[in-house]
């Protein structure tokens, strides 16, 4: 909300700058965001008068004037004929630069001198008309500089009003504030209604059919009014608060609703058919035009102002085409209600139509001060319109909000804000901010709440409003008593920390993606639409196609990473990222969350450099990462096996991750075709891994074996075999060999070309023999290792090379 | 005989002297000492020498061929010594050629700030609790005592999955979770990502919060803004000027807004904190005790307060970044820099 600092000067003293007054607005509650200074470079710009107009010799469209500065007079030649004699005007004299570039000159005009120019609002960059020259007020006095003739020096505070405080979301209501806080006194003015002929119940009637929509709603009747624009100050005082002026009427029912903060509306009471109001629910499908030209379809639970046979209004939220207030209009009926917040909420939701009244109205306006700022209104209209007030005020208000009676108890309020304050001080606070109290007991004050304060309905809020006028600075800070707690972490967030470490170290950057994704980019990775990488979950209102959907992998994100930067000719990368992914779940349940593990891995092994030669990552870098990191993470039984049929991985060149007979997920080269739909030249490497599952198998106890004292000893093994014997068989054929001195197999070299025939391998094996219990001679190592190789070259159908 | 011996000693002593290599030294050796040996010729004469001098000359030999052997073992390591220095001198490397790095990686940003406001509060004896990332409108607002058609839900713009499910629009539902499962006392943090729609240089749609909750029957706003001074000082610097002001949340009361002295003018004012020298850094409060019934405790004997944090905006003004997308665009020039 903004608000004008001269506004809030007419409701309460302030002696503060600017800059103190926002800072003490902001430390009860109402935070200022800023605080704009508006100011008009307008000098050598006056109050003058207008003692004589003569026609111009020389030209039929201009004047010859003879304007009054008090201590002076000039001759100006004019354009303008809306001025009379004895007008007050702004005169620019001779210096003044005007905002649209205009210099004032002495001159002469067709021959006649001129040294001075009287101005239109436009022509100063204050309003809007440039129709005429401006009219001032008669009051100023000559000479005076225009700025402060017209109070133009203002400062505006831009203020973040919290939804508990509907009650500041007026100039008045700020005020009371300021007043409670620097202990000046509130000026509000009392206002009093001239009434003239006919009784406003005789010309009308008001007929509430729902009252629990509208507690309240009343009325006056206004008539023979002069529809034109506004006075200056009007239409002024709405701009520094963001409110278009629009007509004298219309503009005066904003002007109170921003200094009071009661909405009203003004009907062209000749329109109303029946002359009378009618406040109902709408009927399902009604559809009605709304004050901004919008067609409108409404449903059963929106209340409806109508007359006798239409809707003329949609309650609280906004009038109707039907109805508004236009140059032909010269009577008016002044509406100010009270309506149930909720409902206004839930219809302003609805249609999708916030308005400054709705915004209030939902938040709740004071029932209490409906007729108040009725009366204003009516007051105002009537000396700026030249209008005529009908005798009576119709006021539909069957069951009156009472004030609410809520007893403080002085001990809680201590106990609950670790103070030690006294029940006469906590009375003063709160009898600063117009709530009434006396004692109920020894402990306790029973305080007067008026309706106007909608926040305030339990003792937790009174002791809210005892902390923020204490200031929340002189509330002692201590620190709680300490207990003692296991302040482990889990070991989901051990094992999180450790795998970030682990790959880390191994080169890997975390990455962090969007948790919702492209529907296109699941489609990109080829997988069909039973793949549970389509079981994705929608969201109903995403920012947009490209974020609508919620990841069912981390691999599109890290896909999507690996292009910006690709893009930006980073084309070496390892990436990860710990996310979680998300599947529907049966109806009414929350999804299934899974928090996944995944890695990306693309162009060289190390940038290449005086030591490190230009490698291309392959398969065996990041199966090297997992093999890293399920050793840090003390994970035994891991194993990779064939994946052979995930769509988006290579099929000989990726695997499923087992660790026993659980599959904890996959690594592989990217599928060319994926590449391709991401506009990736470069083969990448992945992986993706269910992190609880790891979690799951991480931290197996250890066992520490003995060292043996004895010597071990090496034999080697190279073996020819078909090419498409993988190297586990072997390994698991040594092992089957149940040799106990056999300690460790070690795979050396890998061959395939010539010598050896094309459709065949080699493979070469380290063996490590050794024994707890004696040195091992070289014969029976000898032995043992005829013995191994023998049966492996039976097992595997492979010869010795 | 006995000046023989001095004379051969003292030719063998000068021809050590100029021997400039190893072998020039074995030779004196050899020349000296060894079976043919000039001195070992000589005292083959030993036996013609009467009676009473010869343990005289036989002690005088002895030490002039230990002490000869002694000068050659120093000359010999002297030698080598100087030729170990020559080599090493010539295996001289460029030291300032860039050494064989193996590159490491880097944790993102914001589990490195995360992280590091974890381990404070860890450090105060805080735990850490967890909840799901869609959540019910139920544990999102109205166990929060925002029900629905109220104001309140303006200050959240909240993705909808369907009426009554929705991507958690703060991590305050992992409090209703912990209370309704949980007997006070309590002093857990609930750090997570959380969604808003809401996109431009100060929002994304997603972010990180981490909320704290303490509970029990002896807790202060006063014990609140002490927690919360600590972990500032401890994040900002002790002498980070901190301030508590009223604002408004739905499930606490009464709420405060904290704010820091602006890290970028300390506290003179500029652009970045629009005039006023501070800067909002989190929300907190005294839960309200329609939080405490919803969760089935008595509003009457338990009290406690909350509190939430942005991950970003700590990140934000602890690197000096003032563009949130960067966080998420992953972008290895700007992720290289931490
Ligand atoms: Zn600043």
């Amino acid at each position: 909300m903004r608000a004008s600092l001269n506004w809030l000067k007419e409701y309460v003293d302030i002696d503060l700058t600017p800059v103190e007054l926002a800072d003490v607005l902001t430390m009860a509650g109402l935070e200022v965001e800023s605080v704009i200074k508006i100011e008009e470079d307008l000098s050598h710009v006056v109050v003058g008068k207008v003692l004589s107009i003569k026609s111009h010799p020389n030209a039929d469209k201009l004047s010859l004037c003879q304007v009054s500065i008090g201590d002076g007079t000039f001759p100006v030649v004019c354009g303008a004929r809306n001025m009379k004699v004895g007008d007050k005007v702004p005169l620019a004299l001779e210096g003044a630069l005007l905002p649209n570039s205009m210099k004032i000159r002495k001159a002469g005009i067709r021959g006649e001198p001129s040294e001075g120019m009287m101005c239109s609002e436009e022509e100063l960059g204050i309003g809007e008309d440039a129709s005429g020259i401006m009219i001032l007020e008669d009051d100023l006095v000559l000479g005076m500089d225009i700025v402060s003739a017209l109070n133009l020096e203002d400062h505006v505070f831009d203020l973040n009003i919290t939804p508990n405080r509907p009650d500041c979301l007026s100039i008045a209501g700020l005020a009371r504030e300021v007043a409670a806080v620097t202990g000046k006194a509130l000026k509000i003015p009392s206002i009093e209604v001239r009434e003239e002929d006919g009784r406003v119940h005789d010309l009308t009637s008001v007929d509430v059919r729902d009252p629990e929509l509208c507690p309240r709603y009343s009325a006056r009747l206004i008539s023979d009014v002069a529809i034109g624009p506004a006075p200056f100050w009007i239409r002024r005082r709405l701009e520094s608060v963001g409110v278009r002026p629009i007509c004298n009427v219309v503009d005066v029912t904003n002007y109170v609703l921003m200094a009071f903060g009661q909405p009203l509306h003004a009907f062209d009471f000749d329109l109303l058919s029946e002359k009378r109001i009618v406040v109902k629910r709408a009927k399902d499908g009604d559809t009605f035009a709304t004050l901004d030209g919008l067609e409108r379809t409404l449903q059963g639970d929106a209340l409806m102002i109508c007359d006798g046979e239409k809707p003329v209004a949609i309650g609280g939220i906004m009038g109707g085409l039907n109805s508004e207030v236009s140059v032909t209009t010269s009577n008016v009926l002044i509406e100010s209600a009270y309506f149930d917040p909720s409902n206004i909420r839930k219809t302003s939701k609805k249609l999708g139509l916030q308005t400054e009244a709705s915004y209030r109205f939902e938040r709740g306006v004071d029932p209490e001060g409906v007729i108040n700022a009725l009366n204003i209104t009516t007051r105002m209209i009537a000396d700026l319109c030249d209008g005529k007030v009908a005798q009576g005020i119709i006021d539909q208000y069957p069951s009156p909000f009472l004030p609410k009676e809520i007893p403080l108890s002085i001990r809680r309020t201590n106990k609950i804000l670790g103070t030690s304050l006294e029940k006469e001080r906590v009375g003063r606070y709160l009898k600063a901010i117009e709530l009434d109290n006396k004692n109920l007991d020894r402990d306790k004050l029973i305080v007067r709440v008026p309706p106007l304060r909608v926040d305030l309905n339990r003792e937790i809020d009174l002791i809210e409003e005892v902390a923020r006028l204490n200031g929340y600075d002189n509330i002692p800070t201590t620190t709680p008593l300490a207990r003692v707690t296991s302040g482990r972490r889990s070991s989901a967030w051990v094992a999180e920390d450790k795998v970030k470490d682990v790959l880390i170290s191994l080169g890997y950057y975390e990455v962090v993606n969007y948790s919702f994704i492209s529907p296109k980019l699941i489609t990109s990775l080829g997988v069909d639409v039973n793949h549970p990488f389509h079981k994705f979950i929608r969201i109903k209102n995403p920012l947009s196609e490209e974020q609508s959907i919620m990841r069912t992998t981390l691999i599109p994100g890290l896909l999507r990473t690996m292009k910006t930067n690709v893009y930006n000719k980073n084309s070496d990368l390892k990436l990860f990222e710990i996310g979680t992914v998300f599947f529907p779940n049966e109806e009414d349940k929350l999804p299934i969350e899974k928090r996944m593990l995944s890695a990306l891995v693309t162009g060289l092994r190390y940038v290449e450099a005086w030591n490190f030669s230009g490698d291309e990552i392959d398969y065996y870098d990041i199966k090297g990462s997992l093999e890293n990191l399920f050793r840090a993470l003390d994970i035994r039984g891991c194993n990779f096996s064939c994946a052979g049929d995930i769509p988006y991985l290579h099929p000989g060149k990726s695997s499923t991750i087992m660790i026993g007979d659980t599959q904890i997920g996959f690594v592989g080269e990217v599928h060319s075709e994926v590449l391709e739909n991401h506009d990736l030249s470069k083969t990448a490497h992945i992986f993706e891994i269910d992190f609880d599952l790891l979690v799951k198998h991480a931290f197996s106890e250890k066992k520490i074996n003995l060292l043996s004292k004895y010597p071990p000893i090496y034999r080697d093994m190279a073996l020819i075999v078909k090419e498409d014997v993988q190297s586990i068989d072997i390994y698991d054929a040594i092992i089957g060999c149940n040799n106990s001195l056999v300690k460790e197999i070690l795979v050396f070299d890998v061959y395939e070309g010539e010598p050896i025939a094309s459709g065949e391998k080699s493979l070469a094996y380290r063996i490590k023999y050794q024994s707890f219990k004696r040195t091992l001679t070289d014969q029976e190592v000898n032995k043992a290792h005829k013995k191994l190789v023998s049966k492996v070259l039976e097992d595997m159908g492979a010869r010795i090379r | 005989m006995k000046e023989e011996l001095e004379k051969l000693f003292g030719e063998a002593l000068g021809n050590l002297k100029v021997a400039g290599e190893e072998s020039q030294v074995t030779q004196v050796r050899t020349e000296f000492l060894g079976r043919k040996g000039k001195i070992t010729a000589l005292l083959r004469g030993l036996a013609n020498v009467s009676p009473e001098q010869r343990p005289i000359v036989g002690r005088l030999a002895n030490e002039i061929k230990l002490s000869l052997e002694e000068k050659i073992r120093e000359s010999l390591a002297s030698i080598q010594a100087r030729k170990r220095k020559e080599r090493l001198l010539h295996e001289k490397l460029d030291i300032t050629l860039p050494g064989r790095r193996v590159p490491t990686g880097r944790k993102h940003p914001i589990s490195e700030v995360c992280n590091e406001v974890i381990e404070i509060f860890l450090g105060l004896g805080f735990q850490i609790s967890e909840g799901p990332e869609i959540e019910s409108d139920y544990y999102n607002f109205e166990a929060l005592n925002i029900p629905k058609d109220h104001p309140a839900r303006d200050m959240h713009d909240t993705f909808y999955i369907s009426d009554e499910i929705l991507l958690r629009t703060h991590t305050s539902p992992v409090q209703i979770r912990l209370m309704e499962k949980q007997e006070p006392p309590i002093q857990i943090i609930a750090p997570g990502k959380v969604f808003r729609c809401d996109s431009d240089v100060s929002h994304t749609p997603m972010f990180h919060q981490v909320e704290g909750l303490m509970v029990g029957d002896n807790i202060t706003f006063g014990d609140l803004k002490g927690i919360l001074t600590i972990f500032l000082h401890e994040m900002f610097g002790a002498k980070t000027k901190v301030r508590f002001r009223p604002s408004f949340f739905p499930f606490t009361e009464p709420s405060a807004e904290v704010d820091i002295a602006c890290v970028m003018c300390q506290g003179n004012g500029c652009r970045v904190c629009s005039s006023s020298g501070w800067m909002e850094i989190l929300g907190a409060g005294m839960v309200d005790p329609e939080v405490f019934r919803i969760v089935g405790y008595n509003p009457n004997e338990v009290v406690g307060f909350a509190f939430g944090l942005g991950i970003e905006r700590i990140a934000m003004l602890k690197y000096g970044i003032s563009d949130i997308r960067l966080f998420f665009e992953n972008d290895m020039r700007f992720l290289g820099q931490f």
